[in-house]
């Protein structure tokens, strides 16, 4: 498959001092879904920026369709559509005059039925008219999102979309983002709700301290998560397994005083029932048991503070 | 060149001007309508002419070049300030435009409303005094050129600027005395000799001094001086516009 977007070795320090970035590599497949997951100041805006043109990187390269982003910067640029975090919009001016500009900026030949299905598709076209500074936030969140698609771009950035957004409007871009997904558009988004990225993402990748700690296929990432785990605690140490019990995935931990049954949650039994039944007719009692699922909340807390 | 890129800035910058028509058009008529009064009929009365030319008329070239290096600066400064001050200058900076393309749609569209503006004046200034135009075409070339020269200059302002008040400082601290000193409201002749020659280090003065010459045939210094002095200020705003590009200056990091 072709690369979108090719990140080599991309490193960005600022004047200040602070690294963003070290040298990140990063292959982003053409049509898929990247959710970009990592804490605040992890440097996911500013490699963003630096492919979209609002930072320079310090070293390393990027390839948009196989156009370098210095040098063939009017290709990558129109191939590429943003939507930053921040609500940053001309508070003074019209829905429809904001997104007709945009699509001018870009390069692109005025085409007002395109808009008009643009604002239709994000429920803004009753208030096309409208000055920008009588819509509430999440209206102006779309009215980005309409800029960033006036000039129909190959690639989307979307940086936290659904940061402050009500349930029901990020359903609606969920929507949104399926429907550009099915037209072939490559989509990137950063996000802080792990939901969202299960949600949506074909792929994860999770950065930290400007680094990219993981990046993973979703389904991977999910069928190692969907690894559940039965802790029992028993009335008497045991030295070792009992005979009876070797078709199970055990072990035996705290000096024998617990044992830990893994099991996959996408089988079709998890073998608990008979597991007990079998402990049972072995003559060991269970005092207590829990069960544990690691999410990809765990996985990338653990990643995060692992690297603190 | 994204020809779509400079038409939509361009659009876009001449479409707040109607959406303020009030302050830009009204105000400076007004403004300008006032120095008359003052000049021309206070002053006019003490002086009747300069240089053999009614004193009301003399003024008009200079009333103009005010008004006009005054409206190309603040225009142009705010019209690229303000998208930097809101944060949509991330559109701009991520769109397939270069430098040129963004100087000529912002800058091109603060110097059509400043010229637009220059031309209200000259009828207004009609309406008061009898006037005559020597030189037309050099009339209106000087206009244009000025007009672009300080759109160049208020670009450069407007992005050098981080706040509202460095974006008034230069043009209140440095450009209006200039343009007061710059021979406008007089002959540099009218001065003691001295302060003739430190005029003569007033850039402003060869702006006006030019100008006068297309609307009454005479003037303070010679109007092939006054054309390089512009050539020479324009090639260095342009020259500063593509560093500051080229460089990224306050505008990527």
């Amino acid at each position: 498959m072709q690369n979108a977007i090719s990140v080599q070795q991309l490193t960005k320090t600022y004047d200040s001092g602070l690294t963003a970035l070290h040298s990140v590599d990063l292959d982003i497949h053409d049509g898929e879904i990247l959710a970009l997951l990592g804490p605040n100041g992890a440097g996911k805006t500013t490699l963003i920026s630096i492919i979209c043109g609002l930072v320079r990187p310090t070293s390393g390269n990027v390839l948009v369709q196989g156009h370098d982003i210095q040098t063939d910067y009017k290709t990558t640029r129109s191939l590429i559509g943003l939507v930053p975090q921040e609500l940053h919009v001309e508070t003074f001016e019209s829905v429809w005059n904001t997104v007709t500009f945009s699509r001018g900026l870009f390069g692109k030949k005025p085409n007002p039925a395109l808009v008009e299905s643009l604002l239709k598709d994000l429920s803004l076209w009753d208030k096309k008219d409208a000055k920008i500074m009588t819509l509430s936030g999440g209206m102006k969140r779309r009215v980005m999102i309409a800029k960033a698609l006036s000039h129909e771009p190959k690639i989307l950035f979307l940086d936290e979309p659904t940061a402050g957004v009500d349930v029901e409007l990020r359903k609606d871009m969920w929507q949104l983002i399926g429907r550009l997904r099915q037209s072939g558009v490559t989509i990137i988004l950063t996000t802080h709700y792990i939901e969202e990225a299960e949600e949506i993402a074909d792929r994860v990748g999770v950065i930290n301290k400007g680094r990219l700690v993981l990046i993973e296929e979703k389904n991977e990432l999910m069928r190692k998560l969907g690894k559940k785990q039965l802790t029992l605690e028993l009335h008497q140490a045991l030295q070792t397994l009992p005979e009876g019990l070797s078709q199970y995935d055990l072990s035996l931990v705290d000096g024998g005083a617990t044992l830990v049954y893994s099991y996959d949650t996408q089988a079709a039994r998890s073998g608990i029932g008979s597991l007990l039944a079998d402990l049972n007719r072995s003559g060991i009692a269970v005092k207590d048991l829990s069960t544990k699922q690691s999410s990809l909340e765990d996985i990338f807390v653990s990643l995060v503070e692992g690297a603190r | 060149m994204n020809l779509q890129a400079i038409k939509a800035i361009y659009v876009y910058e001449m479409s707040r001007m109607r959406r303020t028509l009030l302050q830009s058009i009204v105000s400076p008529v007004l403004s300008t309508s006032l120095y008359f009064v003052v000049f021309g009929t206070a002053i006019g009365a003490r002086i009747e002419t300069v240089e053999g030319i009614h004193y009301g008329s003399f003024i008009v070239p200079g009333l103009i070049m005010l008004t006009l290096l005054q409206n190309s600066i603040s225009n142009a400064s705010f019209g690229i300030y303000f998208p930097k001050f809101v944060g949509t200058i991330y559109e701009v900076l991520s769109a397939p435009v270069n430098f040129l393309e963004i100087v000529i749609g912002y800058a091109g569209a603060a110097a059509t409303k400043s010229i637009i503006l220059g031309l209200i004046i000259l009828a207004t200034a009609h309406l008061f005094v009898p006037l005559h135009i020597e030189h037309p075409v050099l009339m209106v070339f000087f206009l244009v050129l000025t007009a672009v020269t300080f759109s160049l200059f208020g670009f450069i302002i407007g992005i050098w600027a981080d706040n509202f008040e460095k974006l008034q400082l230069i043009p209140m601290l440095i450009v209006t005395p200039l343009v007061f000193l710059g021979g406008s409201f007089y002959s540099i002749e009218m001065l003691p000799e001295t302060w003739q020659t430190v005029t003569l280090f007033n850039p402003v003065l060869y702006l006006v001094s030019g100008f006068r010459w297309s609307f009454f045939g005479q003037s303070d210094v010679s109007v092939h001086v006054s054309l390089i002095m512009i050539g020479v200020f324009l090639l260095a705003c342009m020259s500063i516009v593509w560093w500051m590009f080229k460089t990224g200056y306050k505008l990527r990091t």
